[in-house]
């Protein structure tokens, strides 16, 4: 399996994992009415392709513009695999994108790169305008 | 007669600024579109994506509450898991700012626990709250909880003053919890 693709709906994000270039996006919200059904099989996939021997460096871009608190819990969970993988000496870097006014999100940023130590994090601006 | 009284529950609600309110078995489902109806009111009014987002990630995490929490709820599988829960929300506006009650009928048992943890919110300021979050976050959930407690941090984080709550007492076994939200 060399791709994980999930297109978004009104309240699950977006999720395209390019396995081969080494490419992870999650775009759009994430407030799932069954958090664990949703996340499963991408925690499933990550895992398989984090495993493999051939590591190369790894990009993920975090673009969503909300999630809740059970899906802050997933994604933690999602950036301790990079995390685990990136201290084992893999390239990681994790791009947080933030709409230029939105402050909530910019302290969430900040929250989860408290963790990570390994995994290069960088937060980026976006013009605001994105679906509220 | 008819109309007469239910233009006073009407107008009663108009005079206490609200916006919207729910009363009944809530679902997923009626999370969605109750949500989808506040953005897109507030969006009318011309309100910021993250003024709408703050006021839409409370909203969330309050109904979430009343769904996963609420004392009386009635599960099972009608084609697919269904899980209904009794509860009310409120929406509206209030000197200006938004406001979101939930309320919900919780077991007496479970009162100590939440209150102790409403009040440990109430005692911290931005900061404590930010890194009870970041401490939270981290943590795996408490037995049963279902993560309620970063949801309740979320909550008093996004408001814009300190959080309210009250008990009221209906029988030996269960009381009716508030929680009034200003963002």
């Amino acid at each position: 399996m060399d791709s994980l693709t999930i297109p978004a709906t009104g309240r699950t994000p977006g999720v395209s994992f390019d396995f081969a270039g080494g490419h992870l996006r999650m775009t759009g919200e994430s407030y799932p009415d069954d958090v664990a059904g949703f996340f499963g099989p991408v925690f499933d996939a990550l895992r398989g392709y984090l495993a493999r021997p051939d590591g190369g460096a790894i990009r993920f871009d975090m673009e969503l513009l909300y999630f809740n608190s059970s899906s802050a819990k997933a994604l933690m969970n999602i950036f301790q695999m990079l995390e685990t993988v990136a201290k084992a000496g893999r390239p990681v870097t994790l791009t947080w994108c933030v709409e230029e006014n939105d402050e909530s999100m910019r302290e969430l940023g900040e929250d989860f790169a408290e963790d990570l130590r390994h995994v290069v994090f960088r937060m980026r601006e976006i013009p605001a305008g994105g679906s509220p | 007669m008819l109309a007469q009284q239910y233009a006073a529950i009407k107008r009663d609600l108009d005079d206490k600024g609200i916006l919207f309110s729910f009363s009944g078995y809530l679902s997923e489902g009626i999370l969605y579109s109750l949500g989808e109806a506040l953005r897109e009111k507030m969006a009318l009014e011309e309100a910021d994506g993250p003024t709408i987002r703050r006021v839409f990630s409370v909203f969330v995490e309050q109904m979430q509450n009343i769904i996963r929490y609420s004392a009386e709820k009635m599960s099972g599988r009608a084609g697919r898991a269904v899980e209904l829960s009794a509860g009310m929300v409120t929406i509206g506006v209030e000197d200006g700012k938004v406001f979101i009650v939930c309320g919900n009928t919780v077991r007496n048992g479970d009162v100590p626990r939440l209150k102790q943890r409403l009040d440990h919110l109430k005692s911290l300021d931005r900061n404590g709250i930010k890194s009870y979050y970041r401490e939270q976050l981290r943590e795996e959930p408490d037995d049963g909880s279902r993560g309620a407690t970063l949801g309740l941090i979320e909550i008093a984080r996004r408001a814009s003053d300190p959080i309210d709550y009250d008990f009221n007492a209906m029988d030996a076994d269960r009381s009716f919890f508030c929680l009034k939200v200003r963002v």
